[in-house]
């Protein structure tokens, strides 16, 4: 797969602050990227260093194999699906969505017809004539992305598109923009502080924090590999521990961690020569059981221990708990509502744990 | 009910205030604007203990749809003479009783029982003037002596005149030898080509102040008010005044008393005080008008009766307007037309 | 503040609204509806040779408004106010449109600049002109500094001088509601313009332009319609050389003692602002967003 955006070591500030330090970051041609992030971390300004509404204060952009760092918004390949929508209130839905084509001069025949087929694209045919105040939000987001499409951009950026919608239609969204990009092969560059829409949707996911890329790999290796503890903490939920090198043999090493519960993890997950590191272990990982289980799973665990459970919170599909070891290490823990043996678990209950060593990651504290 | 609290004893104190002077008497008076100065009319008060309310208006027209509406009740009044004619003839005016006024000895007779007031009995002259041109001698060579040196295309945009639609078309018929109060469709016809020919040579048309034009260079010639030259030339001597040779509108403008006056005994007391030669001086000093009044000219000095904008030397052909009724509607559309059509 | 009230506000609403109107409704009835009703009923009145407004009906006055002589002063009257209403436009647009897409902490001072002039006196700013404007005045005398051998220019009392004096006068009425639309402009929809491929004079005709129509339109409202009737400046910078209609039906009232036909011009000036009103209510706020 050849590579559609390029950013080269790209730095912006405005003023003392800088808001995107040093970045590099290569997308692929017909990728689906996420730049996940809280807000203010810089995510929304690489998108517009993309789109040309800001230039970047060092290091250049490069779009399907040309450099674009001079070029303006409106001589890019590129076309931006926004938070608010920014449709035109003077302007019906089809005038919208031929805006682009007007500008491009394309001829009125041609036109009509790619404004036709991009709204049958974003099922609004038969609106061409309304307004955009006389929408539903739903619709607007799809004129919004039908408007940036009928341009046929070579990278489609969508800044948080989907966050003024209630949480039902942001799922329905979510999966229809995932099809339209697969149906369509185009480079999407999505920007949201959402981490399950991020999952849900991207072949890759860049976390962004304070102006850097803290770590970029698919949604598999984000989740289950967090490079950082911010990475750890942003996607999904986890414990983080603080372990202390105790012994090391030729596979394992032996740590405590917060609170003195004792664990061995592969000597290859520990960093060479370090005596402490940071541990993220996710929630559901580790499995409870109020009696002695002699499943494969339970045998096969590297680490068992037993807990009491401090805090029960049902939630329906899921139950929460906070589990606390004989020492005093505490541990949150996400179960199915029942146990795999169909037991209800109550606070005070005394629980059997195991934890599986590869699910021991070591993240870099900073 | 805060500012209602406040506002109570200032609404009290004002009608004490006004209880007294009418104690006192008080004399309300509708005079022209800067043309009575305020130390004469202090004066008066301190010596008659009379309160003066002083109301200015900017033109007869508006003096008389005062009084034809009944608006206000003013003991004394200002008109120009053709109004004063008016208001005599609609019965708007009062007699004035000349034992009341021992210092009417002090008039020249030409000034009074004019044809608007025959007999002299409802009007005392207050200043007269005249419409004449004014020169800058230092910008214009040539010698001037009437209308038709003034309206000469050498003269174009050079010039300014009163903003007022009759005095144009007096001048026109003064050029053409007609009667200046007798307005027929006819004279009005003669006189039109001649307007025409004028308001394209003209720069600025300004009744209110028509000085400033001359004195801030935009022009060099007007034909004015003689109050206003005879401040130019105070200014400067380079501003001359000439009395038109084919004849000028001379203005007389009055004190009269309104019919339905409430103080009538006062107004005649402001009146005599006004004709005191040594009062009627500083109204002189203060508005260089041609004074009525002999035994005040003699208090002038040597330059102020130089001044021949205020007193023109030799027997000038003067008249003062007659009021021409609604003919003044036509003389407007014919200027206005005029104007309009450049 | 507690729900009582606003309970009862429920259960007697009309009486109470009106209520709240009623300081408005008398004030506009004893200074707009009575004063034009009077108007109107002079117009269709004779006068007598002083000047009194006699009652008996006549369609003279508004015969006399439809001589060509008065059509022509409407008609050029309008041409001056339309002259003055392009230029505060072109003036006018820039201006707003930069204080409008200013720094916050910068628009309030900027606004305050174009406020400033209204401080003095409306008489005293176009005297100050007249300083500026005039033969021997303070442009003139730059010019000679810069070139003593130019002829000094002539200004002053020129049809030139009144337009310059109504858009001095009437800038500040463009400015203002234009900056009104420009500050509510999304500036997320001139990005999109861009991104969808218009360049700058682009996204200004096809997008910025429009979507401050209301406050171009509201502008224009404010100050055509006062320029239309303007006399102060006419007299004062123009030499009243060429008469327009404000002149017109100021000399009626207090020079002829004509107060009917003054009234029909006036009656007919403003069935003019109705008109101009309607159209710019139409053309204006077709563009404005109805609630959906």
């Amino acid at each position: 797969m050849s590579t559609m955006v390029d950013l080269r070591g790209v730095t912006k500030r405005f003023g003392a602050f800088t808001a995107v330090n040093d970045v590099s970051l290569e997308i692929a041609s017909g990728e689906f990227l996420t730049l996940l992030g809280p807000s203010g971390c810089g995510k929304t300004t690489l998108l517009r260093l993309m789109a040309g509404f800001d230039a970047p204060t060092v290091g250049s952009v490069w779009i399907g194999g040309e450099d674009v760092t001079q070029l303006p918004p409106y001589r890019r390949p590129v076309n931006q699906v926004f938070q608010s929508y920014a449709l035109f209130p003077h302007l019906t839905v089809g005038e919208n969505v031929g805006f682009g084509l007007r500008m491009q001069q394309v001829g009125q025949a041609e036109a009509a017809a790619r404004v036709a087929e991009a709204l049958a694209l974003v099922s609004l045919t038969g609106l061409d004539t309304r307004r955009p105040h006389q929408l539903s939000g739903g619709q607007r987001q799809r004129v919004a992305l039908a408007r940036a499409l009928v341009c046929r951009p070579k990278v489609l950026l969508l800044d948080e598109p989907l966050s003024a919608l209630d949480a039902k239609l942001r799922r329905a969204m979510q999966l229809e923009l995932k099809r339209l990009q697969r149906q369509l092969g185009i480079t999407f560059v999505f920007v949201t502080h959402d981490q399950e829409e991020a999952l849900t949707m991207s072949d890759r996911i860049a976390i962004v924090n304070a102006g850097r890329i803290e770590q970029l790999g698919t949604a598999h290796e984000i989740y289950h590999r967090p490079a950082t503890r911010f990475a750890a903490d942003f996607v999904g939920q986890a414990n983080l521990l603080e372990a202390q090198l105790l012994l090391q043999d030729a596979e394992t090493v032996q740590v405590a961690v917060t609170g003195g519960l004792e664990l061995s993890l592969p000597l290859a997950a520990w960093p060479v020569g370090a005596t402490t590191a940071l541990i993220a272990v996710r929630p559901e990982k580790v499995h409870v059981a109020k009696r002695r289980a002699r499943s494969n799973f339970y045998a096969s665990a590297a680490n068992r221990f037993e807990a009491r459970i401090e805090e029960e919170i049902f939630q329906g599909a899921t139950d929460h708990l906070v589990i606390v070891t004989a020492t005093g290490t505490r541990l949150g823990v996400v179960v199915a509502n029942e146990s795999a043996f169909g037991e209800i678990f109550h606070e005070g209950d005394r629980v059997y744990c195991a934890l599986h060593a590869d699910d021991l990651v070591v993240v870099r504290a900073d | 009910m805060k500012p209602l609290r406040l506002l109570l004893p200032a609404l009290l104190a004002l009608l004490v205030s006004a209880v007294a002077a009418r104690a006192a008497g008080e004399l309300n008076l509708f005079g022209w604007s800067e043309y009575i100065p305020q130390p004469v009319l202090d004066g008066f008060t301190k010596e008659t203990g009379i309160k003066v309310n002083f109301e200015t208006f900017a033109s007869n027209e508006e003096l008389l749809s005062k009084l034809v509406a009944g608006g206000g009740s003013y003991d004394l009044v200002q008109p120009s003479d053709y109004a004063a004619e008016v208001m005599i003839r609609q019965h708007l005016l009062s007699p004035l009783d000349p034992a009341l006024l021992p210092n009417l000895k002090n008039l020249a007779p030409e000034f009074r029982q004019r044809p608007h007031d025959p007999a002299g009995r409802y009007t005392v002259p207050y200043m007269s003037g005249t419409v004449g041109i004014v020169v800058n001698t230092d910008r214009v060579k040539t010698p001037v002596r009437g209308y038709g040196d003034v309206f000469t295309p050498a003269l174009k945009d050079r010039i300014v005149v009163l903003n007022d639609t009759r005095e144009m078309v007096t001048w026109a018929l003064y050029t053409l030898n007609l009667p200046i109060n007798t307005i027929t469709a006819e004279n009005l016809a003669r006189a039109r080509p001649v307007v025409a020919s004028w308001v394209k040579l003209v720069k600025v048309y300004d009744s209110d102040s028509p000085k400033t034009a001359l004195l801030n260079g935009d022009v060099d010639v007007g034909v004015v008010w003689s109050g206003e030259a005879a401040i130019l030339w105070k200014e400067n001597k380079k501003f001359q005044y000439v009395i038109p040779a084919e004849g000028a509108h001379q203005f007389i403008d009055v004190l009269a008393i309104p019919a339905n006056a409430k103080n009538k005994a006062a107004a005649h007391q402001l009146i005599d005080y006004i004709l005191r030669p040594e009062v009627s001086v500083l109204i002189s000093e203060a508005f260089p008008y041609t004074n009525p009044n002999l035994a005040a000219r003699k208090l002038l000095s040597a330059e102020q009766l130089a001044n021949p904008a205020s007193y023109p030397p030799g027997h000038p052909k003067l008249e003062t307007f007659r009021d021409i009724g609604k003919d003044a509607a036509a003389i407007d559309r014919l200027v206005t037309d005029l104007k309009s059509a450049q | 503040m507690s729900a009582a009230p606003a309970v009862s506000d429920r259960s007697t609403p009309r009486w109470r609204a009106w209520l709240l109107l009623a300081p408005m409704v008398a004030w506009l009835t004893l200074f707009v509806v009575v004063p034009t009703a009077i108007l109107i009923v002079y117009s269709f009145c004779e006068r007598d040779e002083v000047g009194r407004v006699l009652f008996t009906f006549t369609l003279e006055n508004y015969h006399r408004v439809l001589d060509p002589v008065y059509l022509w002063i409407f008609a050029r009257s309008i041409g001056y106010a339309g002259l003055t209403t392009v230029i505060c436009i072109a003036v006018g647009y820039p201006v707003a449109y930069c204080i409008g897409r200013a720094r916050e902490e910068w628009r309030q001072r900027l606004l305050l600049l174009v406020m400033v002039p209204f401080w003095t006196s409306f008489l005293i700013r176009t005297y100050a002109w007249i300083t500026i404007l005039k033969q021997e005045g303070l442009l003139n005398g730059l010019l000679h500094q810069l070139s003593p051998t130019a002829s000094p220019l002539d200004l002053l009392y020129t049809p030139t001088a009144v337009v310059i004096g109504l858009v001095y006068a009437y800038l500040p009425f463009m400015i203002l509601p234009i900056y009104g639309s420009v500050e509510k402009l999304d500036g997320s929809l001139i990005e999109a313009a861009h991104d969808l491929g218009a360049g700058p004079l682009r996204v200004f005709s096809a997008v910025i332009i429009p979507l401050t129509l209301p406050g171009i339109a509201a502008g224009t409202l404010l100050v055509f319609v006062p320029a239309v009737g303007m006399f102060a400046i006419t007299d004062l910078m123009g030499g009243a050389r060429v008469p327009l209609i404000g002149n017109v039906i100021q000399n009626q009232f207090m020079q002829a003692r004509d107060w009917p036909f003054g009234a029909a011009l006036g009656a007919v000036f403003m069935a003019l602002f109705a008109v101009t009103y309607w159209v710019m209510l139409k053309f204006g706020a077709g563009e404005e967003e109805t609630p959906a």
